[in-house]
């Protein structure tokens, strides 16, 4: 598929709560949907706040885009108050997961917080095109178990889920990447988005378990189009930039 | 029926004929083509590349960006590829927009200054040079703090260089009218008004500083009336054209900029934020032309400025 970004106005559908501080935006935004791809994200501009917000593609129906966000500071906020009207976007940007690599492979996902927002977008591919043939196994770690996200989303594609959370609410008491360390042999490829901390654990455990992957990564940014090198991070020696080069790396070439 | 005739954004300036007073601000545009697919990079006034160094440099630590009212900050530490990397892929992408191109310049010595803009000018395609003065020297003292350095530096390009070279100065010294007179005695062709403006945060949530740097530079929205002021200063004290430049977001705001002096202006955050911006801002200037039946952009040029002084 080719690759296309717009600078565009776009409807609001919908922009709900979904539990405590997570929300789920959905915009009307015609035939940019078909050109996103999972792991790139969209700069989306919140009135009141002077820079624009980078937000993953949770999902892309038809023309129907949608975002999975938490509610952190200012932008966010207001963000979160707006239910209809309009939204200036521009997107979608950056270098997404790969898929190719799953075809005959055992793929599991690693999950922390928002990252699931990305991840369920690469889910929903996996699930659906034929050459994946195996099903996923998502790792997902929260604070609680009302942190817990479309759970149902994964199950309904048929992906076996594994969950911690901090306070032991629900499944595992601890970091996901207790279960990941212990599990991670039985499988070939990883994708990883979440919280620094829980990156860098992802990622030294796939190089010490010579596992294969990809970690998404978080950067302030003014952007998102590499023009500003806000964003910068170091990539096997080399200074890239996450909104562009990014957001997904080669786990192998990251150092957290 | 009203009768409408478009009216002409066309303008000279340095000698270089731009269709319109509209060009991109150094370091927010990357090297230039990178959103041509975005927009028609054909329809800009001018390109402005990010600042160019002999060296590669590889900029500084993270973060780098922190948003503030209206504006953000930014310590970048002018990451770019350096001067023969960028003669070489970037400016053969650049050859193809059909735009002037006018390539921004700093050194940490004379010598650095003088050499890159050697191997730029000498580039055809290159209409013209903006030296960066807003940088730090190897003492770590911003250039254009130091006059005889700045002059020395504008001195020594000019008599390299085989295009005009435009001055950008920070805003922060005592007097920008006089600065502005400096630079052109030295001999710059043009003046830019003005670079980010030395500041910093701090985040109270964790009690660290916002930028690596700890001091950065801010830009946006929030500079526009102090730019706009060293725009109108400066034009009582030089002949020397201006490029205006601080937090214009929109037709109105380049206006604002002209009618103090700027003969053409740079467009930097906001076209970070939305690049369609730039484009948007020329219909908005022809709108506000036409309510005021000004048939000519040149017109506005210091039209509310009438004081010169003797200079
Ligand atoms: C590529 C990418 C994809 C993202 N996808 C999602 C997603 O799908 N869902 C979600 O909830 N969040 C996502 N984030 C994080 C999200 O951008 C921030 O939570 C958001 O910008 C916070 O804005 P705020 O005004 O509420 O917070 P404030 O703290 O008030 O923001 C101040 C400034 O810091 C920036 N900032 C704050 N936190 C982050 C962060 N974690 N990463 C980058 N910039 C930050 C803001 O953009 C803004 O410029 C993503 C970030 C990146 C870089
Ligand atoms: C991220 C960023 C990077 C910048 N890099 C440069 C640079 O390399 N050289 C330079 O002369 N000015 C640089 N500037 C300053 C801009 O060119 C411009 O002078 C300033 O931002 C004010 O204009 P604005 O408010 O429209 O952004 C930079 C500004 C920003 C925001």
């Amino acid at each position: 598929m080719c690759l296309k970004r717009f600078d565009v106005t776009c409807q609001i559908i919908s922009n709900k709560e979904i539990c405590t501080n997570y929300f789920e935006l959905k915009i009307k935004a015609g035939s940019i949907a078909k050109y996103c791809l999972p792991g790139q994200f969209f700069m989306i501009g919140v009135p009141g706040v002077f820079l624009r917000r980078p937000i993953s593609v949770y999902d892309s129906k038809k023309s129907v885009l949608s975002f999975l966000y938490k509610v952190v500071g200012k932008g966010t906020v207001i963000l979160s108050k707006m239910c209809s009207g309009q939204l200036q976007i521009l997107g979608p940007l950056g270098k997404g997961y790969d898929l190719e690599i799953c075809k005959d492979l055992n793929y599991v996902v690693v999950a922390g917080g928002t990252g699931i927002a990305s991840l369920h977008f690469l889910a929903t591919k996996l699930g659906k095109n034929k050459p994946y043939k195996k099903k996923g196994t998502l790792y997902y770690g929260a604070r609680s178990k009302k942190d817990l996200l479309c759970l149902d989303k994964f199950k309904e594609i048929g992906w076996k889920v594994l969950v911690s959370t901090e306070d032991g609410s629900k499944g595992y008491e601890g970091y996901i990447t207790d279960i990941l360390e212990k599990k991670v042999k039985d499988s070939d490829v990883l994708f990883a988005c979440g919280p620094m901390p829980m990156l860098k654990k992802v990622v030294q455990i796939a190089k010490e378990k010579k596992v294969k992957g990809f970690a998404s990564l978080e950067e302030k940014m003014a952007c998102g189009v590499g023009n500003c090198q806000g964003c910068a991070v170091n990539i096997n020696g080399a200074i890239k930039m996450t909104c562009k080069d990014g957001p997904v790396f080669k786990i192998e070439e990251v150092n957290l | 029926m009203v009768f409408c005739m478009k009216p002409s954004l066309a303008i000279d300036f340095m000698g270089i004929k731009l269709k319109n007073p509209v060009l991109t601000a150094s370091g927010t545009f990357g090297y230039g083509y990178e959103l041509a697919d975005l927009i028609p990079l054909n329809k800009l006034g001018a390109i402005v590349t990010k600042t160019i160094t002999l060296e590669p440099k590889s900029g500084n630590l993270q973060p780098r960006i922190a948003e503030v009212s209206s504006g953000l900050l930014n310590t970048i530490g002018l990451q770019n590829i350096g001067a023969k990397a960028f003669i070489k892929e970037p400016l053969e992408n650049l050859s193809k927009v059909g735009v002037p191109i006018i390539v921004s310049v700093a050194g940490s010595c004379v010598k650095e200054y003088v050499q890159t803009v050697e191997i730029l000018s000498a580039q055809d395609i290159i209409s013209a040079i903006e030296l960066n003065l807003s940088c730090p020297n190897l003492k770590k003292k911003i250039v254009c703090h130091d006059l005889p350095l700045t002059d020395e530096v504008i001195k020594s390009v000019k008599k390299v260089s085989k295009v005009p070279v435009i001055a950008k100065l920070s805003p922060l010294v005592t007097d920008i009218a006089e600065l502005a007179l400096c630079v052109q005695k030295a001999g710059a062709n043009g003046v830019t008004l003005a670079n980010t403006y030395p500041a910093m945060a701090i985040d109270v949530k964790t009690f660290k500083y916002k930028l690596s740097t700890v001091r950065g530079g801010v830009s946006g929205a929030c500079v526009k009336p102090m730019s706009v002021r060293c725009v109108y200063d400066a034009y009582q004290n030089i002949d020397i054209p201006i490029v205006g430049c601080g937090g214009i977001e929109t037709g109105e705001d380049v206006l604002e900029f002209m009618l103090a002096g700027a003969r053409v202006v740079s467009v930097g955050s906001a076209s970070l934020v939305s690049p369609t911006r730039l484009i948007g801002i020329m219909s908005e200037m022809e709108e506000i032309l036409n309510e005021r039946k000004i048939k000519d952009i040149k017109e506005v040029v210091g039209m509310l400025n009438t004081i010169k002084n003797a200079c």
